[in-house]
């Protein structure tokens, strides 16, 4: 019994590397945009990093796990980016970075759907979105509610749901 | 009188202009950005000659309206104007792909405060006569 669930064990480990090993690793090219809307306030996140691996015909063994350096935001204004970066809103100096991980990526017709964990603000979130991959780059577009991640007061100029297009190209 | 006020006006704008392009060539020389997407030389010489030419304007009208305290009036009212206007550089969207946005309202408040300066310089020289009048009285 137990050289049984040692064979059963070992397996299923060299099916899990078999799958992290064989799916293609992407490496993110640096014409990167995270871009957000949210109403008066709009812009971009200049740094952003992490690990793809990413196969249309392997997304069991497809995952994402990304980072973005909050200190990168660049709203375009000066004394906005300042804002965006004191402990009301973003508070850059506690929770530098807003990460997602994924957990499932299923295919829905020509696009993609991906399920995993949003970290911001020191919250963390289940979230899912669509995406594409054409031409060696990602392309997607969801939105979040910035209250569920206590990111500044509801209300007020900033709308409470934001607006988010990714689209990274890359590279193997 | 309007010859000279508007005479005064352009003069003065284009030396605020020369004095600003000069500074924003320090400036970013020293500072190491580049803000030349948002404002040129041309843009900038532009805008302070335009700023000269209403001005000129301006002191005109006050001259025809309040004769004696309109110099007065209107430099004041310059002054107060070019301080009022450095909101601007703060509320000012830059393009995403201009880094450091933040050192922007260093470069251009300055600027804002360079045509009341060229009026206030060469008032005398286009009025010399009023002002010697006047200090007679």
């Amino acid at each position: 019994m137990k050289k049984l669930s040692f064979i059963l064990a070992t397996l299923h480990l060299s099916g899990v590397m078999f799958a992290y090993t064989f799916t293609t690793e992407w490496k993110i090219a640096p014409k990167y945009s995270i871009a957000f809307d949210g109403g008066e306030v709009s812009g971009i996140f200049r740094t952003f990093s992490g690990k793809i691996f990413f196969d249309g015909n392997d997304l069991a063994g497809s995952r994402f796990d990304v980072t973005i350096d909050v200190n990168s935001i660049n709203t375009g204004n000066g004394l906005q980016n300042r804002h965006a970066k004191e402990d009301d809103w973003f508070d850059a100096a506690k929770f530098p970075a807003i990460t997602f991980v994924s957990k499932k990526i299923a295919k829905t017709g020509n696009t993609f759907q991906v399920t995993g964990d949003l970290t911001m603000h020191g919250i963390k979130k289940e979230i899912s979105f669509p995406f594409s991959f054409q031409g060696q780059k990602f392309s997607g577009k969801f939105s979040v509610n910035r209250n569920d991640f206590k990111i500044g007061k509801p209300g007020g100029e900033v709308d409470d749901v934001i607006s988010i297009t990714v689209d990274v190209p890359v590279v193997k | 009188m309007f010859k000279r006020s508007l005479l005064l006006g352009i003069v003065s704008g284009i030396l605020a202009g020369v004095a600003s392009v000069v500074y924003a060539k320090v400036y970013n020389d020293a500072i190491g950005t580049d803000f030349s997407a948002v404002i040129t030389p041309l843009k900038i010489m532009l805008a302070c000659i335009a700023a000269g030419l209403l001005a000129g304007l301006i002191h005109y009208g006050l001259m025809k309206a309040i004769q004696h305290r309109a110099t007065l009036v209107f430099n004041l009212l310059f002054t107060v104007a070019s301080f009022a206007t450095i909101v601007l550089p703060f509320a000012k969207k830059l393009p995403l792909d201009i880094e450091f946005p933040e050192l922007f309202p260093g470069l251009v408040v300055p600027m804002h405060f360079f045509p009341v300066l060229g009026w206030l310089t060469l008032y005398p020289l286009f009025f010399r006569s009023e002002l010697i009048h006047k200090h007679k009285i």
